[in-house]
């Protein structure tokens, strides 16, 4: 080996040490700050200090006889169902009609449909509160539900339709050639297909909705508080340990259901291939 | 009754079959209803509540969070020759360039760590980037309440290293609130840089240094061009989101931290005019289609979104 090709060698690998060592660097951002949140919700002093000096659950026992964040969760809960199967569906149809059927101004209209997730969600916010007001419509859970649909439909259609990107559509041709009609051939051929797809979607469409404040801040009353909501206002307000219980519940939520869904969808993969 | 139900069941499958038979006629329709759901949901809940924000900037709003129905450009005067708007669209801009510039190195070193690294933890780590989108921003933002008070780990970790002699000041400071926004907006370069870098061959690297590219010639003219989309696409999420962002001024940042859209919050929610927060948001809208219009003279706008997904 010459010494020219050692010598680079050695960059090489110093080369990569640095970025390890940057890359170790934003991690350590991206997880403490979440580490320090659930090891706090365990804290005995008011104040938490990191690491804690004692710990306890009485934080936990408060927080399970508060029925305000019950409520919250279990509000944050129904919208976000209720929107990954709202976006889930919309976002499917609509990502077949993309794929599937020519129509004029295609790159426009999919550009419209992104709008969503460009339009600054305290403009979606605004903008929905002064026209829901001036129809004379009073806030309640079914704009938490229509307006979360929204947010997170480009992303559904978006996983959907690059799904469909990769679909063989001569799998289709062939169950009709056989004698299926449209519906068994979309029952039998394209639903399993792009089911994985739809989940994901899905599940998306699940954490999105449970995890937005800026736009939903306009939407929420008292009795369909939100979970972000109410993390929000008391972190403005009074830091109580049981915020803090709150947010490792919906770290614990946010994380798990999106597992659980990616398992389901696993495993329907591997049912279809 | 016996005879009622013997008629059911007998109809029921002719039914089925005319409804089949509607549904392979109407196939032409069925094709067209599918690309117009989303578009309507679009169109009714975004689009048409843009445009009452468009009519209730021209009006001007009364005593009470009143709005007086009569059409004048009083708003549109009020942002013209108010200067402390002017400051905060400024300090927005600027925001969303710092925040970019520190973001695109750190992201990019991490997306191209991910996308190179052939360790059996890769898989793992790409998951700790993509949980990040899952956890609630509210709670990614006011985590580092207690890392950055003056007790906070941060000030331990200074004052042990002995940079600094006393604690200092980064909780509620424009430090921290980039700190804080980076950090949660470090996804969003990551992944498309990763996305990208994962697909580049090897080989065409090593073909540079076969031909006598150092390292920083390959990565210069091998590695950053091909990635070039994935780097458009984290930049462009990086200043929307940054120069847009509402919790970070308000959870992490100072008092000289009023960013666009916390302030046209407070106007709409606080001071009830919502006339004139219709202005600010649309001169807000205004300058993003800007942006994004400059962009799309780069890049392709709906590729640029497509890449966050994975």
């Amino acid at each position: 080996m010459s010494i020219r090709k050692y010598v680079s060698d050695v960059e090489t690998n110093w080369n990569w040490h640095g970025i390890r060592l940057i890359s170790a660097l934003v991690y350590l951002t991206m997880i403490l700050p979440l580490i320090v949140v659930v090891v706090n919700s365990f804290s005995a002093q008011r104040i938490a200090t990191f690491p804690p000096r004692g710990l306890t659950l009485d934080w936990y026992v408060e927080f399970f006889r508060d029925d305000m964040f019950l409520s919250a969760v279990w509000v944050s809960t129904q919208v976000g169902i209720a929107a990954a199967i709202l976006a889930g569906a919309i976002g499917t149809l609509t990502a077949m009609g993309f794929v599937r059927k020519p129509f004029p101004m295609k790159k426009a209209l999919s550009i419209a449909l992104l709008t969503p997730m460009i339009v600054p969600p305290v403009i979606v916010g605004i903008a929905a509160t002064s026209f829901f007001a001036e129809i004379g419509l009073d806030r309640n859970i079914w704009w938490l539900i229509v307006m979360h649909t929204l947010l997170a439909l480009p992303y559904a259609f978006l996983i959907v339709r690059s799904r469909l990107y990769l679909f063989d559509e001569t799998l289709e041709d062939a169950a009709m050639t056989l004698g299926a009609d449209r519906l068994v051939t979309f029952r039998e051929i394209t639903l399993p297909q792009v089911a994985p797809a739809i989940v994901t979607a899905m599940v998306l469409s699940f954490v999105i909705s449970f995890g937005e404040f800026t736009a939903s801040q306009f939407w929420v009353q008292r009795e369909t508080t939100t979970v972000p909501v109410v993390i929000y206002s008391m972190v403005r307000t009074t830091i109580t340990p049981k915020v803090n219980v709150l947010a490792t519940l919906v770290l614990v939520i946010t994380i798990v259901v999106p597992i659980v869904g990616l398992a389901i969808q696993r495993w329907l993969t591997n049912n279809t291939n | 009754m016996s005879n009622e139900t013997a008629s059911t069941t007998a109809e029921a499958p002719n039914r089925i079959d005319s409804i089949r038979q509607r549904l392979m006629e109407s196939e032409r329709f069925g094709y067209l209803l599918s690309p117009g759901s989303g578009l309507l949901w679009v169109l009714l809940f975004l689009f048409l509540p843009m445009t009452v924000i468009v009519a209730f900037s021209l009006f001007r709003a009364g005593e009470f969070g009143t709005i007086i129905y009569e059409p004048t450009l009083e708003n549109y005067r009020r942002f013209v020759n108010g200067s402390v708007y002017h400051r905060v669209i400024a300090r927005s801009l600027l925001i969303g360039v710092v925040t970019t510039l520190i973001v695109l190195p750190f992201g990019y070193t991490l997306g191209y760590f991910l996308g190179r690294s052939k360790s059996r933890w890769t898989p793992i780590l790409l998951g700790l980037v993509v949980v990040q989108f899952w956890v609630p921003l509210v709670i990614r933002t006011y985590a580092w309440i207690p890392i950055l008070g003056r007790q906070g780990i941060f000030n331990d970790f200074l004052l042990w290293l002995g940079v600094v002699g006393q604690p200092v000041e980064i909780l509620y400071t424009t430090h921290g609130m980039i700190l804080g926004l980076a950090v949660s907006i470090m996804p969003f370069m990551v992944l498309p840089v990763y996305s990208i870098v994962s697909t580049i061959d090897e080989e065409i690297i090593q073909a540079a240094k076969t031909l006598g590219a150092s390292d920083a010639r390959a990565f210069r003219e091998v590695t950053l061009p091909l990635s070039w989309p994935g780097v458009v696409s984290g930049i462009l999420f990086t200043f929307i989101l940054s120069a847009g962002s509402y919790l970070a001024p308000q959870l992490l940042g100072g008092t000289n931290d009023r960013l666009i859209a916390p302030v046209i919050e407070t106007v709409f929610s606080q001071d009830f005019n919502w006339p004139f927060a219709a202005t600010l948001s649309l001169v807000y809208v205004a300058m993003i289609v800007g942006i994004l219009y400059l962009f799309s003279r780069k890049a392709d706008i709906e590729e640029a979104l497509e890449g966050t997904q994975l």
